[in-house]
């Protein structure tokens, strides 16, 4: 029983790391931008078919890495250039915004279906085998997830702390009018915001690959899953996902094995209508 | 209260739009197909104009309208079914199921703002397929997976519906919708209708004037919410068969497109969207998995380079051009300083 526990706890961490990525990603669109990214999910995707693809060329992880990373960054900055900076001009840009992803999220989706079909598509795992620490068995891929996860985070942590691009971004997140009249390119940090967060949660899609496989559509379930999250933890709030990332992680993990997964969405929703019942603007967020 | 000149013009597009629905039967009766389209189309433009409502003019922002449709759907399958009340009533009681879920999901969200709003109705969305074909779904006699398989149709007397004359249907369907657009062109132009705008431009300001939002806005996701569930319930009764299929992403979707197309905020664009969606998707049938590429590509070029849809290009809205806003600016300065 306790070592059915342990398990069910680690798996809620390991996939809660993962969702802490991709929540991130979310997060730090909402706070910056003040977009509501419907393509996220769509970006979620790409990641994977993009490795998919790559992974055709009979290329290893770190390759494949090289070249999916960079196509997401600019497949995310181009969004925001392309379709959402025009749309700041008008009077009610939120809402066109939300319009506007909507309209990318099904031309995309429905672009990876008629390229690759309605099948799900895997990618090779990372690592096979099993980890023993005394009595408690680790599936070694589980830990490389974690672990890479984790590092992303960590790396993009200290990035937005310590670096002056990282600096700028908090600039514009905590007074776009005022970091403008000091002279940060406000543009150019929407952009390369968009193009972080892709890289985010394309990344959660190749490391989620192995275990949920990749398919037209899946981008959704992630989309309302991180949404959540960023829910849960405030909108805009990135320690604030962190949290509720792992939070839902184990929750969800718990559910899964008690009830069964197709109880999870019920279960985070029953958890953000309590917390939102008692916290309407989520576990650390502001209104504003 | 007399008509103003915006008022007049939606009222005469409205009936413009509704003379030729009446005669359209004298060209088409008899090509099943067509008959079928435009019964589709009609039923489509209620709900996007009821989502157009709540969005477009409320200001709120909601995803649930395709589950509150579907609420209203199968409970009036489930009453005709199991009670055995005429489809008629079927259609109220589905829309007033509805219109109760819609105030249940209204309290929760006036408390909270924009996205989460969002998050929350669409949270109704994606729950109600589990729970449609879960064992609690089918103890009430939603059927599960396979859905409802045999649904009455509506009857006049002791003549039934059947799908072998639509001429009946399409009526209902006209009449229905007319009614259900009067409701919403009613809404809009009332003292309800500046209070939204009132809200909408600046909420402290028209609550520092006693304009109470909580009313207003509940008020209005009940009544959307009991829109879309009745014409959800005349869908059910119509079709004959019904299956949580319908939640799938492809409706909710389209729905979004009809509102972009038409215009939100718009009215009626909803309804120009609904027959232009639904027509060019018709055409489009032949390219299967691409009709969908292009529609969201015809999204995006909407939004970027026709923001009010069809409908802002037949009624341009005076005076709302940057330029001639930018005018007034300088001359109200210009009128202080002298």
């Amino acid at each position: 029983m306790l070592r059915e526990l342990l398990d069910v706890l680690i798996s809620g961490i390991t996939i809660g790391s993962v969702y802490a990525m991709m929540a991130i990603g979310m997060a730090l669109i909402y706070g910056v931008t003040k977009v509501f990214n419907f393509a996220y999910g769509s970006f979620y995707t790409m990641g994977g078919y993009l490795a998919f693809v790559f992974f055709g060329f009979n290329l290893g992880y770190l390759p494949v890495l090289a070249l999916v990373v960079p196509a997401l960054f600019l497949a995310g900055m181009g969004t925001e250039k392309f379709i959402v900076r025009p749309l700041r001009k008008h009077d009610n840009w939120e809402m066109a915004a939300v319009m506007i992803t909507l309209g990318l999220a099904l031309f995309l989706d429905n672009l990876y279906q008629v390229i690759f079909g309605s099948y799900v598509k895997s990618l090779p795992s990372l690592f096979t085998g099993n980890l023993n620490i005394g009595t408690v068995v680790f599936s070694v891929q589980d830990v490389a997830i974690f672990i890479v996860a984790i590092s992303i985070m960590f790396l993009f942590m200290i990035f937005l702390g310590r670096t002056r691009t990282g600096m700028a971004v908090e600039a514009v997140a905590q007074d776009t009018v005022g970091a403008e009249i000091v002279g940060i390119p406000k543009d150019m940090v929407f952009g390369f915001v968009f193009g972080v967060s892709a890289v985010l949660v394309g990344m959660g899609g190749i490391l989620l690959a192995p275990k949920y496989y990749v398919s037209p559509f899946g981008g959704w379930n992630i989309l309302v899953k991180a949404w959540v999250i960023t829910a849960l933890g405030g909108m805009g709030s990135i320690r604030g996902s962190l949290y509720a990332a792992f939070i839902l992680g184990i929750v969800e993990a718990f559910v899964g094995w008690q009830f069964g997964y197709t109880w999870t969405l019920f279960a985070w929703f029953a958890v953000l209508l309590i917390t939102l019942i008692i916290r309407p603007q989520g576990l650390l967020g502001t209104w504003g | 209260m007399g008509l103003t000149m915006k008022m007049k013009k939606e009222l005469l597009l409205l009936l413009a739009i509704y003379t030729v629905l009446c005669l359209m039967p004298l060209a088409v009766h008899g090509n099943l197909y067509l008959m079928n389209i435009l019964i589709t189309c009609l039923i489509w433009a209620v709900v996007a104009a009821s989502w157009d409502l709540i969005m477009g003019f409320a200001g709120i922002f909601t995803f649930g309208q395709v589950a509150f449709f579907v609420i209203g759907a199968f409970g009036s399958a489930i009453l005709t079914r199991t009670i055995g009340i005429s489809p008629w009533f079927g259609i109220l009681f589905g829309g007033m199921l509805a219109g109760v879920m819609g105030l249940l999901v209204g309290l929760p969200c006036l408390r909270l703002k924009g996205a989460y709003v969002a998050l929350v109705t669409f949270a109704v969305h994606m729950i109600l397929e589990p729970f449609l074909k879960s064992s609690v779904g089918r103890t009430i006699g939603t059927g599960g997976s396979p859905g409802i398989m045999s649904i009455p149709p509506l009857s006049l007397g002791q003549y039934e519906f059947s799908s072998m004359n639509l001429i009946p249907p399409y009526y209902t369907a006209v009449v229905l919708s007319m009614i259900s657009l009067l409701i919403i062109y009613k809404i809009i132009n009332s003292t309800w209708g500046l209070a939204f705008i009132a809200l909408r431009d600046s909420e402290v300001f028209a609550n520092s004037l006693g304009v109470d939002d909580f009313k207003y806005k509940l008020l209005v996701f009940g009544i959307s919410a009991f829109l879309a569930g009745a014409v959800g319930a005349f869908y059910a009764h119509y079709v004959g068969m019904l299956s949580s299929r319908i939640l799938g992403l492809d409706l909710f979707l389209i729905l979004m497109v009809m509102l972009v197309v038409g215009g939100m905020g718009r009215f009626p664009g909803a309804v120009i969207g609904s027959f232009i969606t639904i027509s060019v998707s018709e055409l489009l049938r032949p390219l299967e998995n691409y009709r969908l590429v292009i529609f969201g590509v015809i999204v995006i070029f909407l939004v970027l380079f026709l923001p009010q849809g069809v409908t802002g290009l037949l009624f341009p809205v005076k005076g709302k051009s940057p330029l001639t806003r930018l005018g007034e600016y300088f001359r109200s300065r210009w009128r202080t300083q002298h």
